[in-house]
């Protein structure tokens, strides 16, 4: 079984429309793409919000910031170069996670 | 001579170099253009996963982020944070579409998205631009280790590296290229895993040398011999683990976090790899596991980098030693750490695991570029009706001029910062194809002439900002622009669009394409 999008492609004229003449998308892939990107959105939100959380508190907390928890280790130390590392992992994690169930649910929904 | 021989580090070196030409020989049969460029798309998702994390942890990672976090204490392991964010990013937005949509090469995407030439054209000279820009910092490395280990010139160190790589990604295509890349980060990873356990048993635990490196202050003994002045090098712990010693300002460190945060998503040697995949989900899949194999990576080399520091300010450390630090700059701290902690074996063991870092990016980058220029420039646009054979001929060719290529640019970054470097060709990808495939997946809105703009702009201001920040305000000086060239690339492409309002007719179909069910296989 070959999968969608694993054959060459040949260069086809195919054409311009402008955007208000151009139909809308076909329920099923509109949903998909919806969904798709909610999650994706909604994750990165998240993600961009912690991420950005460590300059703030670098810069205008850094008493805080620069507070040790262990040994020589600060706060900063540990959330940049540690936590912030699994969380990379744990954000991909759940993302996928997520999209597998949606996957099943469409597939439910179409039997 | 035979006593250089059996020196550790050329003994691995050696088996590294015979494992690649064993491993190239295998794989040396490429018949069609599909085998060549994407390795007949037969990679799974372990391999594939492995071959993602050896393309993206490139020298940069490997050399460049613990020397720039031994140079600059916190904020140096901050730059390892930023790259950290981006292939996460890269797997939420972009990979299961880009392996649904196929095709060979990034450039494929704009031609095939807007039925266009001219865009294939332009994404072509970007992604030259890109990749030379990543490729000589790691030249750069290779040499230095040549150098600094084998006592080779600077010179001898890049052509022998262009080379190898011309042998490597010639004779092996993607599917050489792919395998020797799994296997190289492991034995990259196998090399910090050691590090690892030698500087725990030594007794190095972070608390204790993060405390130790804090609480120093004064001149580091023992490095006057080499120092430039005659006089021991001074260090302020205090101020390397706390931030502005690098980005001065809240600003710059937040215009690093978005260049280098969003690269990821632009870089064309990472997003090349996504076609190689049988599935979209195992395209998934391989960047799950490639981030998980990256965050364990990034968490070490900061903690060497700090091990390095920590060894540097002991007094305790050997002359060799020492002299390597003062004089290797911070791009040889992990080999010289290595030698620290454990002898002759352990460098032996990190110089495999350096070339490993070096070649197995490298070769992302030659493949990447040689699809440019073979697949999209002559196939595509210069002469079309060739054969199978004929575009894996042009490949090879491509992959010669490549060579001398990059093997000029890294003659003239001698004196660079390997991961510095990196970092400004993450920021131009992040300008350039981060805006295009995001809004090119996600946005039916995008025409031709938004894409073209996006990318003829981002690649524009970014180099504008990166060669001549002399010619701008002070308040529009960045170390890393990407607060500036980022947000610059998504406007042209959306604002241009929003003007010329003129979609691809088929844009409904290629969004159910790329955004396709995989179990809407046909």
């Amino acid at each position: 079984m070959a999968e969608v999008g694993s054959h060459d492609y040949d260069y086809v004229e195919a054409g311009t429309i402008d955007l208000k003449d151009l139909p809308p998308l076909d329920a099923t892939t509109n949903k998909i793409m919806k969904d798709e990107f909610t999650t994706g959105l909604g994750l990165s939100i998240f993600y961009f919000i912690l991420i950005f959380s460590i300059p703030v508190m670098n810069w205008f907390a850094p008493a805080f910031a620069f507070k040790k928890i262990w040994g020589g280790m600060t706060v900063t130390w540990f959330v940049t170069t540690i936590v912030m590392m699994a969380m990379a992992f744990i954000i991909a994690y759940v993302h996928t996670a997520m999209y597998e169930k949606r996957l099943k649910q469409y597939d439910i929904a179409n039997k | 001579m035979m006593e250089a021989l059996l020196e550790p580090k050329m003994l691995m070196t050696i088996a590294l170099m015979g494992t690649i030409v064993y491993i190239t020989y295998l794989t040396k049969r490429n018949a069609t253009a599909s085998d060549f460029f994407v390795g007949g798309r037969s990679f799974g998702w372990f391999t594939n996963g492995s071959a993602i994390g050896g393309d993206y942890l490139s020298a940069a990672t490997f050399l460049g982020i613990a020397g720039l976090t031994f140079q600059l204490g916190y904020d140096g392991a901050y730059y390892a944070f930023c790259f950290s964010i981006g292939l996460t990013l890269l797997a939420i937005f972009v990979a299961g579409p880009l392996r649904r949509f196929g095709a060979f090469t990034v450039a494929d995407f704009l031609g095939y998205r807007f039925h266009s030439r001219r865009a294939r054209l332009v994404a072509v000279a970007v992604v030259l631009a890109i990749s030379g820009f990543y490729a000589a910092p790691q030249l750069l490395g290779a040499a230095q280790i040549l150098s600094m280990f084998f006592g080779t010139s600077y010179e001898f160190g890049i052509i022998f590296t262009c080379v190898v790589m011309i042998f490597y990604v010639g004779i092996g295509g993607m599917k050489g290229t792919t395998i020797n890349q799994a296997l190289e980060l492991w034995i990259r990873l196998g090399a910090f895993i050691v590090m690892l356990i030698a500087a725990v048993y030594g007794g190095l635990h972070y608390d204790k040398i993060l405390a130790a490196i804090h609480s120093f202050s004064g001149p580091i003994t023992g490095t006057s011999p080499y120092a430039l002045d005659g006089n021991d090098i001074n260090f302020d712990g205090a101020a390397w683990t706390g931030t502005g010693f690098y980005f001065p300002t809240f600003w710059q460190t937040i215009s690093m976090t978005i260049g280098l945060a969003l690269g990821t998503i632009g870089l064309p040697h990472i997003l090349l790899r996504f076609y190689t995949n049988p599935s979209a989900k195992a395209a998934r899949k391989s960047a799950l596991m490639a981030i998980g194999i990256a965050s364990a990576f990034f968490l070490l080399a900061v903690y060497l980098g700090v091990v390095g520091r920590s060894i540097f300010i002991s007094g305790t450390a050997s002359e060799e030693v020492m002299r390597d630090l003062v004089l290797g700059g911070n791009n040889m701290v992990i080999p010289t750490t290595a030698l620290a902690l454990g002898g002759k074996w352990l460098l032996g063991l990190v110089i495999a695991g350096a070339f490993a870092a070096i070649f197995s990016n490298l070769s992302g980058l030659f493949i990447t570029s040689s699809g440019a220029l073979a697949h999209d420039l002559y196939a595509n646009i210069m002469k079309k009706d060739i054969t199978q054979k004929q575009r894996v001929i042009a490949g090879k060719v491509a992959i010669v001029l490549l060579g001398i290529l990059y093997g000029a640019l890294g003659l003239l970054v001698k004196d660079a910062s390997i991961g510095h470097l990196v970092a400004l060709a993450f920021t131009v990808a992040a300008s350039t194809f981060t805006p295009i495939f995001i809004l090119g997946i996600w946005w039916r809105g995008m025409t031709e002439k938004g894409a073209i703009a996006g990318l003829l702009i981002g690649l524009g201001v970014s180099m504008w900002m990166i060669f001549l920040p002399g010619t701008l305000p002070s308040f529009l000086q960045f170390k890393i622009p990407g607060i500036v060239t980022v947000p610059v690339g998504f406007l042209s492409v959306i604002i241009v669009s929003l003007i010329d309002r003129k979609v691809p007719a088929d844009v409904n179909d290629f969004m159910k394409r790329v955004h396709s069910k995989e179990s809407e296989t046909v």
